[in-house]
């Protein structure tokens, strides 16, 4: 089974120096299942993806640590090893290279590694890839624009629309989960609001 | 004077064949001396018992068929030499001082004498680490062999705990009549102390081979203090591994034993803590260090060494470390190996 302590142990280390390292974990949904998490990590500085907040889902299969987390991207990434679909990782440290002694946040941070340095040769996403390496402007502002568009401003937009939402009268955890589920739409969270 | 029929009653009590000399000395302070030998006895005792539970050995008390062999010395307690005389009396009162500081925890008896410089250090030391104070008791013994050796074992008591001297003997003989159990239990400890004696003394019994075991046991007050610290079961814990490879690691660990205050205190893959097999357990050359549950994970998985991602060595490790070691290790291992199997 997964080994709990440990878990809860990479939890608090890794939350600890969670504004410097720019990479956060916390229980999915604050939940209590410790083998979902969700990870946060901030767009690396001086890339397409700087001031984006990136969230990663996180399952910690039962024998992790043995076994690598399975890591993929909830936040729309224009990335070559990230794909844009579904926001499969590309990353050996998640596959075959995983080792016990890497963590949690080690493997948020190579992911956050792998935002600053693509591995176009390998891609996990070949349009990404092939429009990085044969016309690598409109990656850039691709990537940006997406950065732009879903790591900025959901997060934003989501507190906003909780806010309101709220102020009319709903609970807040009703209202997030609501949120959640019709994608954030706030007119079909209102709706189903209402109706439930 | 009326403390000399107590230290009568006290000598008599041990039923010590120095009784004479124990007179002699003109004790000042038989009560505390009482005293003494009670704490001495139920600290002892306590030992020997938990040392049964725990099946073992390092740091155990010194057995009193094995300590009243030391104290043949009262032969020359009984030529009356003034000097050693006069000198046992100031060592007495050091003695007595030491005691009294050990005294306070069990009695409100102060001790008048209690001007001697006591290091506040000796202590602790001497209640909490029996080993060593074990290990002074026996200087103290070897003490009366000859002058040199007396100021030898004299320097060795200041260093090591200064106190507790030829009560020890009493307790020792005392205890002789009904309670042998601990004759099994000779520390190596013993040679510490006493490396002239042993060698001597190796015709006395099995016991004895563990007393002549000579290099750990230098080492071991020393090394051994963090686990005795933090937790006094993981000494037996070592010494039930019998097997050759396990008894290698544990006597080759040396330098990884003096290093254990600097490694990791818990499996970096589990968070479970070392202990003190963990801690010399060296699997890979990297130096990565895991306890051996995790270990024996990786290798039913993919062997590879969570450090370096190389595979790990078929045969198991943790010999690299110590290449240069001394050719008396395999023989020490060998006692070692024939003084645990006993148990």
């Amino acid at each position: 089974m997964l080994d709990v302590s440990r878990v809860q142990k990479e939890l608090a280390e890794c939350n600890r120096d969670q504004a410097i390292s720019g990479v956060g974990i916390a229980l999915c949904d604050g939940g209590s299942d410790l083998s979902h998490l969700t990870g946060t990590i901030s767009g690396p500085v001086a890339t397409p993806y700087e001031g984006g907040t990136f969230r990663i889902d996180i399952r910690l299969p039962g024998g992790y640590p043995f076994e690598p987390p399975k890591m993929q991207f909830i936040t729309k990434v224009w990335h070559p090893n990230i794909s844009s679909q579904n926001g499969a990782i590309c990353l050996d440290i998640l596959k075959d290279q995983w080792s016990p002694a890497l963590t949690l946040k080690t493997a948020l941070l190579s992911v956050q590694a792998l935002l600053s340095s693509p591995e176009p040769d390998d891609p996990q996403d070949a349009v990404v890839a092939q429009q990085y390496l044969r016309d690598h402007q409109t990656f850039i502002a691709t990537a940006r624009y997406w950065t732009e568009t879903f790591a900025k401003r959901i997060s934003v937009d989501i507190e906003e629309k909780v806010q309101k939402l709220v102020e009319m009268g709903f609970p807040e955890d009703l209202v997030r989960s609501t949120l959640k589920s019709v994608n954030g739409d706030e007119n079909m969270a209102l709706e189903k609001l209402c109706s439930s | 004077m009326g403390f000399d029929a107590m230290a009568n009653d006290a000598s008599a009590h041990a039923s010590n064949p120095k009784d004479a000399a124990k007179k002699k000395r003109g004790n000042r302070s038989a009560k505390l001396k009482q005293c003494k030998l009670d704490a001495r006895r139920e600290q002892w005792l306590s030992q020997v018992k938990s040392n049964k539970d725990g099946k073992i050995t390092s740091t155990c008390a010194v057995s009193p068929s094995v300590a009243s062999p030391h104290s043949h010395p009262p032969l020359s307690q009984t030529g009356k030499d003034g000097a050693e005389t006069r000198r046992r009396r100031e060592e007495d009162e050091r003695d007595d001082s030491s005691l009294h500081e050990m005294s306070d925890l069990d009695s409100p008896t102060h001790s008048p004498t209690s001007n001697a410089s006591a290091n506040p250090s000796r202590n602790a030391q001497s209640i909490i680490n029996i080993l060593s104070s074990s290990g002074s008791s026996i200087g103290s013994s070897s003490r009366s062999v000859s002058d040199e050796e007396e100021e030898e074992a004299g320097k060795r008591d200041q260093g090591e705990d200064g106190g507790v001297l030829d009560d020890w003997e009493a307790v020792a003989d005392a205890l002789t009549a009904g309670n042998d159990p601990g004759g099994q239990e000779s520390g190596p400890q013993m040679a510490q102390a006493d490396p002239v004696a042993s060698p001597g003394s190796a015709d006395v019994g099995p016991c004895r081979r563990a007393s002549t075991h000579p290099e750990p046991v230098c080492r071991a007050p020393r090394a051994w203090r963090p686990d005795d610290a933090f937790r006094p079961q993981s000494l037996p814990s070592i010494s039930k591994q019998r097997s050759f490879t396990m008894g290698m690691e544990r006597h080759w660990g040396g330098p990884s034993q003096k290093g254990i205050l600097s490694l990791p205190s818990s499996c970096p893959i589990c968070c479970e803590d070392l202990d003190s097999t963990d801690s010399s357990f060296l699997p890979c050359s990297c130096g990565f260090r895991l306890c051996l549950f995790c270990h024996k994970r990786i290798l039913e998985a993919d062997g590879r060494c969570p450090g370096c991602r190389k595979q790990y060595d078929t045969a198991p490790g943790g010999i690299d470390g110590n290449g240069g070691a001394v050719p008396l290790l395999p023989l020490r291992l060998y006692r070692s190996c024939s003084m645990s199997s006993r148990y």
